[in-house]
């Protein structure tokens, strides 16, 4: 069947990360063996003592059997606790690893790609969701191996002392797994049968809450609360039926558990009766039962933790099987303190790889250091050739594209809104990579060169701001840029004279997402910020979207003087400069213009060129 | 002053009010919400009691069957005849009594408590929900934005376990406790002094050694995990712009620093309470011990029959299963408290009942008119309006226009009372718009907002939000209208498409509409749209006011605009610049050649 094939790969996943945290689990399970051996040692000299008294009639006095007592005791709480903190170890080393590696092949990913998840998706996945293995690792992991330890203790030294009760306990003790295995299987085969309609009425609170604005504004809040008791309702259904089922797990436990232990008081007490049996054997395995099924149960109840890792881990490899399709940006730029455990992440995260490659991905040529620091020639020209490119491998968006883009001079891109402007942009930028054909980069001797020596700075539709300071903000990338070198680009980009006029200058803090800007302000910041890493290549999508005139003007302004350089400015050559734009304010400026239509592009003449 | 200017500015700001919670009335919070739980109140006693019967069977299984070996063996070994006259059936079907008793108390529990924390969340889930809509979207949005929804959710669930991990737990170990105690009793007082003392004690050490981590830890854990979330989704975010700028070193590293310091804090919580957890272990073999010393001493002292002696100690190991628990109750119980804290900040304290206002209908005609109007968002420095006034009569088709983010949508918050204005009146219908609640406004105007939600369902299921009363050639001449009907034809599941997650994503042009499509399928005199043509090619865009207005040639319509392109649409063209609205005459604006239609 399709989905124990699925259950198998992440099972796999799942031994594999395992095999990251080998030292802590191995330290956990055997402290767990050293707390159990000590556990039976203890109910061994409790059973003596309380034999002795009441059957011997051996007075109690204080003698060697309280240090054994003592030791036992305090070996058995102290190794339990170091055990379970090795646990704990080894749940948060795998979350921040984890962690750390799914963000890297996010950034590997590029931002094209991963936005086929969506944001609010891969966000909650990588908080809740890999910290749903915590659990896994630190408790079900070594409760799993306890459960086989602890058992084979106790049935060792029921062994050793009685026959029958040995007998009771090893055919009850292996047939648990057994049902509880076949009731789990019945339990998950409801779940996944369901798992659509129950992740839709569980998001139905959260959603709810998105949209009460919208709500509100269409007079449904009084409404919108009856449905959400509805759905809770609902939702509440749907889980009591699977947990229903997914109880009688633990009811098979109680079920043999409780048999066994009724079993070896009336099967002893009726040898006991004969005089068959003795009274210390008799009370010891009575004490030992109890713990015999103890491991299981704290098993079975960290066995949702199993599925909750399952259920995460499914979703988490949606993340790692997107396929890396960024090779020219950060690809070697890994985290630094990287960890101890790193060789094992090498091993895994090669596993992982391999299972992307199986899906057909181009895994492009590493880099050594950030793009922006490696530069030795000035690029000239970049030109599109035959690119083709497609989202999702089906319908293609553009079909054998070929232009050419100019240092010194303003191209433009027009085109009707979603006739392929940004995916050429994203081509450029190396966001996507083309199905057929390829960018190249000319020097100024017409020479072909490397792509990566080239620098590229971009400034999206929607710039991000980060929480901090207008300077924080500049500084993305550059942490120690001067505040010289930020005046000069935000003078370049015509935003110094607005930022100079905030009550704190450049140490403004800019609220979330710049709430306290204008779009024009924004726009301007964000150039700004492209320019003080000094691009040859300037790539802009939209930069005057949503706009009024006079900000339009002045984005435009500092657009082209950004293309043909100032003066006394650094910038002598000028640059290369790429806009996407269906605004006439941009087009009338431009020097080049490329049409694109139904993913295919022309140049046509500027408006320059027709007043000329 | 109407209750909900007063609600807005007491509003508290969590970060400053946390500390000043912590120090008083720490019960206080979390009790409160469980004025919430009464309708399901018997089904709460009812898990409650199941979780005794199965603890009480567990023990009793244990007990009877410590009396019972020793008993046996004690006739086995006085002679034949003794151990003939023994009555083995009566204590042998008691263990067999209580361990059948266990397996079904121990599942009915489960279902039964499982049941009522769902119930338990839906209850808290439609509370909230009540709470939060009347002060919606004002309150909902904090300074880094985002998380703040997502925690009403994880909240809520927090809340309910703080029944099932924590209340639980917590009154079956005292409810049994005590009857242990008194079984105890009947057999050696002595014993059940000792009981005592040890529950007592574990109970005492769990409470000392998870103190930190119910005082500081785990709010401290809820921060940093707070700020790690809110720092990947900037990272998320800013990706593309981060790679190309080559800051991804730099966030890899502001990360790697944030799950440092929430690992230390997750540690430091795991060792309290597992240190706990081996404390209760401790006191439980400690107390076995002296319980057999004092049996000793009784037995020879003829104050206790023989077989209750085992039947003691076996007790006492069994009676402590109801403790070990009890660790993580405590860590449950701060993650509930910390939860009912910032719920009941945000939520308003659940004693007092909802502010309702009540609500003024507006008159013929429904004229709007602004006067005198100043203001400005909670914690902005600058005003968004200062003493700006507007009239707008029913029927007009004005345009409001002017720089971005001068605050054009605002006047959608300021209409209806989303957030208060500080100075003037806002009349609707000659009604002071504080005088209706936005539900009632809704039935005259309708709106096409900026950030229009679409819920998770079908294309279908999102109109009828606009009217629940649409017929399918209703919503099919809105989306005409707004030209979205030959996407929808294009469609294999038409309207029943679903959008988000699960289905079709649209594109931002193709959401823009279906706002506009919703819009007019509610029923009202009034229509405002927001930024309707963002996204839009000159064509479409032509296409679609000429098909607005023939649709709806009555209706008072009100856009908030960029484009200068559909300015010819409407009859008046107001400029809302430098505070002030004023209407547009055309000077000094880049956009003036393009006015002469």
């Amino acid at each position: 069947m399709a989905s124990s094939s699925v259950k198998r790969r992440e099972s796999k996943q799942l031994s594999l990360l395992a095999r990251r945290v080998r030292k802590w689990l191995t330290l956990a399970v055997a402290l767990g063996g050293v707390s159990a051996v000590c556990l039976v040692l203890l109910f061994v000299e409790i059973a003596r003592l309380v034999d002795d008294v009441t059957f011997r009639h051996v007075p109690l006095s204080v003698g060697h059997w309280a240090i054994i007592l003592s030791v036992c005791l305090v070996l058995t709480v102290l190794a339990q606790f170091l055990s379970d903190i090795a646990g704990t170890q080894a749940g948060l080393h795998i979350v921040g690893s984890v962690r750390k590696e799914a963000m890297t092949h996010l950034a590997n990913v590029g931002p094209v790609v991963a936005a086929r998840l969506p944001a609010g998706e891969v966000l909650t996945l990588l908080s809740d969701g890999v910290e749903a293995l915590e659990p896994y690792f630190a408790r079900y992991m070594p409760a799993a191996a306890k459960m086989v330890v602890q058992p084979l203790v106790i049935l060792a030294v029921v062994a050793g002392l009685d026959g029958w009760s040995l007998v009771i306990l090893l055919c009850t003790g292996p047939l648990i797994p057994v049902f509880m295995v076949l009731v789990g299987y019945r339990a998950q085969a409801l779940m996944d049968k369901q798992w659509v309609r129950m992740t839709i009425l569980g998001g139905g609170f959260l959603d709810a809450l998105r949209g009460l604005k919208t709500l509100r504004l269409f007079g449904r809040t009084a409404d919108s609360l009856e449905q959400i008791a509805k759905m809770a309702d609902e939702h509440r259904k749907m889980t009591l039926a699977v947990m229903k089922i997914a109880f009688l797990t633990s009811a098979s436990l109680e079920f043999f558990a409780s048999l066994s232990i009724a079993l070896i008081a009336v099967v002893f007490g009726c040898r006991l009766l004969a005089g068959t049996a003795d009274f210390r054997t008799a009370f010891l395995v009575l004490m030992l039962a109890p713990e015999y099924f103890m491991p299981l149960r704290n098993f079975s109840a960290s066995y949702h933790a199993r599925q909750n890792a399952m259920a995460a881990t499914t979703r988490l490899l949606d993340i790692f099987s997107l396929p890396v399709s960024l090779g020219r940006h950060n690809k070697n730029i890994v985290p630094e303190n990287e960890n101890i455990t790193s060789e094992k992440n090498g091993q895994s995260e090669q596993t992982k790889e391999q299972a992307v490659e199986q899906q057909a991905v181009v895994l492009v040529e590493a880099l050594p250091k950030p793009h922006y620091l490696k530069h030795t020639c000035e690029v000239e020209a970049l030109t599109c050739d035959q690119i083709c490119a497609s989202y999702d491998g089906q319908i293609s968006v553009l079909e054998y594209v070929v232009c050419r883009f100019e240092r010194h001079k303003l191209t433009v891109l027009d085109g009707a809104s979603g006739a392929g402007k940004s995916t050429l942009l994203s081509v450029l930028l190396g966001f996507l990579q083309p199905t057929s054909g390829c960018v190249c980069a000319w020097d100024n001797t017409g020479k072909l060169m490397d792509l990566d020596g080239v620098r590229m700075a971009w400034v999206p539709q929607r710039p991000l701001l980060v929480f901090g300071s207008v300077a924080d903000n500049l500084r993305l990338g550059i942490e120690d840029a001067s505040l010289e070198a930020l005046k000069q680009a935000a003078h370049q980009a015509d935003a110094l004279s607005f930022i100079e006029a905030l009550p704190q200058g450049f140490d403004t803090p800019i609220g979330e997402r710049g709430s306290r800007l204008s779009g024009g302000q924004i726009r301007r910041l964000a150039l700004a910020r492209a320019l003080l890493h000094e691009p040859d290549v300037l790539i802009l999508d939209e930069p005057t979207a949503g706009l009024d005139p006079a900000s339009t003007q002045r984005v435009c302004e500092a657009i082209k003087r950004c293309t043909y350089g100032d003066k006394q400015g650094r910038n002598k050559q000028g640059r290369i400069v790429i806009a996407a734009t269906h605004q006439s304010e941009l087009l009338a400026r431009a020097d080049t213009v490329f049409r694109i239509e139904d993913g295919r592009v022309t140049e046509v003449l500027t408006c320059k060129e027709t007043v000329a | 002053m109407s209750g909900q200017e007063t609600m807005i500015h007491q509003a508290p700001f969590p970060i400053e009010t946390e500390q000043r919670q912590e120090k008083h009335g720490q019960r206080k919070v979390l009790s409160h919400f469980w004025r919430i739980a009464s309708p399901i109140r018997w089904h709460l006693f009812l898990s409650l009691f199941l979780a005794c019967v199965a603890a009480l069977s567990n023990f009793g299984l244990l007990f009877l069957s410590g009396w019972f070996l020793a008993a046996a063996a004690v006739a086995g070994l006085a002679g034949q005849v003794v151990a003939q006259t023994f009555n083995f059936m009566l204590p042998s079907a008691g263990v067999r009594f209580f361990a059948i008793f266990r397996i079904l108390a121990r599942y009915l529990e489960r279902i039964v408590t499982h049941d009522g924390a769902l119930r338990l969340t839906s209850l808290l889930r439609s509370w909230t929900y009540a709470r939060l809509a009347p002060r919606a979207p004002a309150d909902l949005l904090d300074a880094r934005g985002g998380d703040l929804l997502g925690r009403f959710v994880t909240e809520t669930d927090q809340i309910t376990s703080w029944y099932t991990d924590s209340a639980l737990p917590v009154l079956r170990a005292l409810l049994c406790g005590i009857i242990y105690i008194g079984v105890f009793a009947c057999a050696l007082p002595m014993a059940a002094f000792i009981l005592a003392c040890g529950l007592g004690g574990a109970a005492i050490a769990v409470w000392g050694l998870t103190r930190p981590v119910v005082h500081h830890l785990m709010a401290h854990a809820v921060k940093e995990r707070a700020e790690l979330q809110t720092d990947m989704a900037e990272t998320l975010q800013s990706l593309g712009e981060s790679l190309i700028l080559g800051a991804m070193p730099a966030r890899y590293n502001v990360l790697a620093t944030r799950q440092q310091r929430l690992d230390k804090v997750q540690l430091q919580a795991a060792t309290a309470e597992r240190l706990a957890a081996g404390c209760v272990t401790l006191f439980m073999f400690i107390t076995a011990i002296v319980v057999l010393v004092c049996a000793t001493n009784a037995l020879q002292a003829g104050r206790l029959l023989a077989p209750q002696l085992p039947m003691l100690v076996l007790g006492t190991l069994a009676a402590f299963d109801v403790m070990t628990v009890l660790p993580v109750a405590r860590l449950a119980s701060a993650t509930a408290q910390i939860a009912a804290e910032r719920l009941s900040e945000q939520c308003g304290d659940p004693d007092q009942k909802p502010i309702v206002k009540t609500s003024v209908p507006p008159q013929v005609p429904y004229d709007l008119q602004l006067k005198d109007i100043s203001f400005g968002y909670p914690n902005a420095e600058t005003l968004v309006l200062e003493r700006a006034s507007l009239s707008i009569q029913q029927g007009e088709r004005v345009a409001i226009i002017g720089p971005s983010g001068v605050g054009k949508s605002s006047l959608i918050n300021i209409l209806f009372g989303f957030w208060p204005v500080q100075e003037g009146r806002v009349l609707f219908g000659g009604v002071d718009v504080r005088e209706m609640d936005a539900e009632t406004l809704s039935q005259f105007i309708s709106v096409a907002a900026q950030d229009n939600h679409l819920f998770a369902g079908s294309m279908r299921d999102n109109l009828y939000v606009a009217n629940p009363e649409a017929t399918e050639s209703d919503m099919m001449e809105a989306l005409e209208t707004a030209q979205l009907a030959s996407f929808v034809a294009s469609l294999p599941e038409g309207l029943d498409t679903l959008l988000g997650n699960e289905g079709v994503r649209l594109s931002g042009g193709q959401a823009r509409r279906l706002a506009i499509a919703q819009a007019l399928l509610h029923p009202a005199p009034w229509l405002i749209l927001d930024e309707p043509t963002q996204g839009l090619d000159a064509a479409t865009e032509q296409e679609l006011m000429t098909a607005l207005l023939r649709a709806r040639p009555k209706t008072t319509i009100v856009c908030m605009t960029h484009s200068y392109a559909i300015l010819k649409f409407m009859c008046r063209v107001v400029c809302m610049d430098g505070k002030q609205l004023h209407p547009f005459t055309g000077e000094n604006e880049a956009g003036e050649s393009k006015m002469t239609h």
